[in-house]
């Protein structure tokens, strides 16, 4: 095994384990995309073979046929404990991107989200968000504490000295718990690699575009690429000067100014 | 002794300085402090700058837009004569404001380009200047309020050659009101800061006087007494 993805999985996996400890009852999301695909297998890892806590998925119902037949097969293979969720009000009511994509994320994800979270009474969620991804994910720890109505405050959050990794005393809904914020686009597709893990074949060029970074259909775009292995996509990542993200039309930057907006009244 | 307060939403210090600005930058200048301020509202900033009295718990974000302070709660009436032209919470120009809101949220519903928006809003600050220099020395005091580095850096606060003309025609204007025997006073209600291309309200508000003043840190609700005694010395002396 490569030392420096020895020395990712690691941490990683010392991660997942701690906040198993902590955490009485946790789950993990997951995309299908190649991080939370990564970081399911860390889990896999951290506990020799088994995910001793649920897996969800958020079914927007706008995803990728792909996406949703990559589920499944992998879901019965690896064999563990699939949870969807789906904010089946707000799709019998129309919401769709044309109706603004903030407030179509906002209820068919986080609506969704929120909803299983406090039927399930989750107190910790694992996310496979990087650093690397994108300028707001830079500002993450480890332990990423939310409130009720899922706020992060990104200005108090959790000193994480010497590896350590508290839950706070004070009230929280849950923890956001990154086990692979330290990794790059890279590692993951070099561990991918290395560990051959199965990928979704979106990644793939194909007519020479694909995607590198995998949403709802409607506002995922793919990328100019004739990357069709993964040694192609690591070494297209060599040279890329593009963002990892910037097939998303609903971008993060956007998402908070226009929150922001709206919490300041001029929306 | 006539005075100007120029009133510049969102002006920072750091871009003041970054293009040389040297207009805006004047005999004094600094940071104001939003101490006891939960949030940046723009409303509630200058409501509280005009009555010297943090006034954030009586101004509901839901209908801050209309929220008017009456005359006698604000400096003004110091002034023998005094004029405003579109100051928030006093003499806004609603329909021009409504109409600037409304294509910002068609920006981020993407049924309004960036570029419809930006020219909306120069157009509305070319009329407010127009306004604005045809009041000088007409009156003993002239408040003129211009949004230009706030609707324009909210959607395009990270694109540099963008955000430098808006501060160069800011300090144009300050040029064009400099005037040696009048008091020329400019103030921001906050500051900004980048995320990706967009502008978000930062902390700290922007201020210049060219006179020494001797103010440190001074926050936005201290101007209130300030400009007080300033137009009671004035008027006690001539």
């Amino acid at each position: 095994m490569d030392k420096d993805l020895q020395d990712l999985e690691k941490k990683s996996i010392a991660i997942i384990r701690e906040a198993k400890a902590q955490f009485k009852n946790p789950a993990i999301l997951w995309s299908t995309g190649k991080d939370s695909t990564t970081t399911i297998w860390l889990c896999k890892k951290a506990f020799f073979g088994d995910i001793p806590f649920p897996v969800i998925h958020i079914d927007t119902g706008r995803k990728f046929p792909t996406m949703y037949a990559f589920r499944d097969k992998i879901a019965a293979e690896w064999g563990f404990n699939l949870l969807i969720a789906k904010n089946e009000s707000a799709l019998n009511q129309g919401m769709a991107p044309e109706k603004g994509r903030l407030d179509c994320c906002t209820d068919l994800k986080t609506e969704a989200l929120k909803d299983l979270l406090q039927e399930r009474k989750f107190d910790a969620l694992f996310l496979a968000i990087r650093r690397d991804e994108h300028a707001i994910r830079a500002k993450e720890r480890y332990y990423s504490p939310r409130d009720n109505d899922f706020n992060w405050n990104y200005a108090d959050q959790p000193a994480e000295l010497w590896n350590l990794y508290v839950k706070p005393s004070e009230d929280f809904s849950h923890m956001r718990v990154h086990p692979i914020l330290h990794w790059t686009e890279r590692d993951v597709w070099q561990y991918l690699q290395q560990e051959n893990l199965p990928i979704n074949p979106l990644y793939y060029a194909k007519d020479g575009m694909r995607y590198r970074s995998l949403g709802c259909m409607p506002c995922t775009v793919p990328i100019p690429s004739t990357a069709s292995t993964v040694d192609d996509i690591i070494q297209e990542l060599e040279t890329s000067k593009t963002p990892e993200r910037a097939g998303r039309t609903q971008d993060k930057e956007k998402a908070y100014m226009m929150q922001k907006l709206r919490a300041l009244g001029y929306m | 002794m006539l005075m100007i307060i120029l009133a510049l939403d969102a002006l920072d210090l750091k871009q003041v300085e970054r293009f040389n600005c040297h207009h805006l930058l004047q005999t004094e200048y600094g940071e104001t402090s939003l101490t006891g301020f939960k949030q940046e509202r723009t409303v509630v900033l200058w409501a509280s700058f005009l009555t010297g009295k943090n006034l954030e718990a009586s101004i509901p974000v839901e209908t801050q837009w209309t929220y008017r302070v009456h005359s006698e709660k604000t400096f003004l009436p110091y002034f023998t004569t005094h004029k405003t032209i579109d100051v928030p919470a006093f003499s806004f120009n609603q329909k021009a404001h409504v109409e600037e809101r409304g294509l910002l949220k068609g920006v981020f519903d993407e049924t309004v380009t960036i570029e419809a928006y930006d020219a909306v809003v120069w157009r509305n600050h070319e009329k407010n200047k127009e306004a604005f220099l045809k009041t000088i020395g007409h009156f003993d005091l002239v408040m003129g309020y211009f949004n230009l580095a706030d609707a324009i850096g909210h959607l395009s606060f990270g694109i540099n050659d963008k955000l430098a003309v808006v501060y160069e025609e800011l300090d144009r204007i300050a040029e064009a009101v400099k005037d040696s025997n009048d008091l020329l006073f400019i103030i921001s209600d906050h500051g900004m800061k980048a995320i990706g291309r967009y502008g978000d309200h930062s902390r700290n508000g922007f201020y210049s006087f060219n006179q020494e003043m001797g103010l440190h840190h001074p926050k936005i609700t201290s101007f209130h007494m300030l400009l007080r005694r300033l137009a009671e010395n004035e008027y006690a002396t001539s």
